[in-house]
């Protein structure tokens, strides 16, 4: 893990910090113990994820986690480059107004599909960090998006919708 | 007015030359399939439906829709939060054991299912399994609030890369009621 500069907004109190690692040890032994290998904790990211308040709805593609975290009451889609243990910014994704549900990324951490709620409605959205673009892709036939998957390579989405009381699942190419 | 009808046209045309498509039918009726999940390589999806009232996950081939066969875990409803490797190898879901939840791991090259369960006081609610399989993140709940674990899969897992064998898990499975 690379050294980080500090970020204010990301300290924690010591006492906290310690029982996590404590936390973290316990699900290390637990996960050795019942399998014989290793599935092993990644304290240190656990660490960085736990002082950046609530974390939720993982995606891991490639070196990348997509996540929604929170503190304050306010979520945001938060993008986190695992190996080096560093969120990365998302320019003109996150919006005061809005609420994620669900998000995916692609192995090249470029492309995250989002469903967010906005201006009281529900809608599904890509991401492209490169152009910093947010563009909506509506559901035909109409119906309320909630959760969403993206292929390794961020070409092909699959994503529930609700439509007319059931749940059904589109599989949306993207150019 | 026209300005205003090109838009709207314009609009439509971009929203359809996205491919869209069902993901077809399951073959267990015209119920709810929730939770969808992609392979790396796009050419596996599972999804959870509901099978005997419980909620199982189902696996479809792409684009043909043809269902593939679990091992061990079609024992282990109901299932939640499904999540597939590079080719399908492996699948990561929560199962519900008792009064428990944990999340388990089926090799579908081999049929061994890795449980991976975690202390009393955490609840899983999702999880994300890495396209390669070296990683897990595990949202869980402690004391009312929701976290992210983050788990190596390097020392349990052989890696599943792209250009890797698809794992068949056995022969085609056959649509039930």
């Amino acid at each position: 893990m690379e050294p980080q500069p500090r970020q204010p907004e990301m300290r924690s109190p010591p006492l906290r910090r310690f029982a996590v690692l404590g936390c973290s040890s316990l699900i290390g032994l637990s996960l050795g113990g019942c399998l014989g290998e290793m599935a092993t904790p990644m304290g240190g990211l656990d660490r960085q994820l736990e002082q950046a308040g609530s974390s939720q709805a993982p995606a891991l593609a490639g070196r990348w986690l997509a996540l929604i975290g929170g503190r304050g009451g306010r979520d945001q889609v938060l993008l986190v480059d695992v190996e080096r243990a560093l969120p990365v910014p998302l320019p003109g994704l996150n919006r005061p107004d809005a609420q994620p549900l669900s998000v995916a990324v692609s192995r090249d951490g470029n492309r995250l599909a989002v469903v967010r709620q906005l201006d009281g409605r529900t809608e599904l959205v890509l991401y492209r960090r490169e152009l910093m673009a947010v563009e909506a892709i509506a559901m035909q036939p109409a119906g309320v998006p909630r959760r969403v998957s993206l292929r390794a390579d961020g070409r092909e989405l699959a994503v529930e919708v609700s439509r007319g009381g059931h749940w059904q699942i589109d599989l949306i190419a993207i150019p | 007015m026209l300005a205003a009808s090109l838009l709207i046209a314009v609009a439509g045309c971009g929203s359809w030359s996205w491919g869209r498509r069902s993901a077809g039918p399951s073959g267990l009726g015209e119920g709810d399939r929730q939770d969808p999940a992609l392979s790396g390589n796009g050419r596996v999806l599972a999804s959870i439906v509901e099978r005997g009232g419980r909620d199982t996950v189902i696996l479809q081939e792409q684009p043909s829709g043809r269902l593939l066969p679990l091992g061990p875990l079609q024992r282990q409803q109901p299932h939640r939060s499904p999540s597939l490797s590079w080719n399908g190898r492996y699948l990561a879901v929560l199962v519900q054991q008792g009064g428990r939840r944990l999340a388990v791991i089926e090799d579908r090259a081999t049929g061994r299912l890795h449980r991976l369960p975690l202390p009393a006081d955490l609840e899983p609610q999702r999880l994300s399994l890495a396209p390669d399989g070296r990683r897990l993140a595990i949202e869980v709940v402690r004391s009312g609030r929701a976290v992210v674990q983050m788990f190596d899969l390097a020392g349990l897992l052989e890696a599943d890369l792209p250009g890797g064998l698809p794992a068949t898990g056995g022969e085609p499975a056959a649509p039930q009621p």
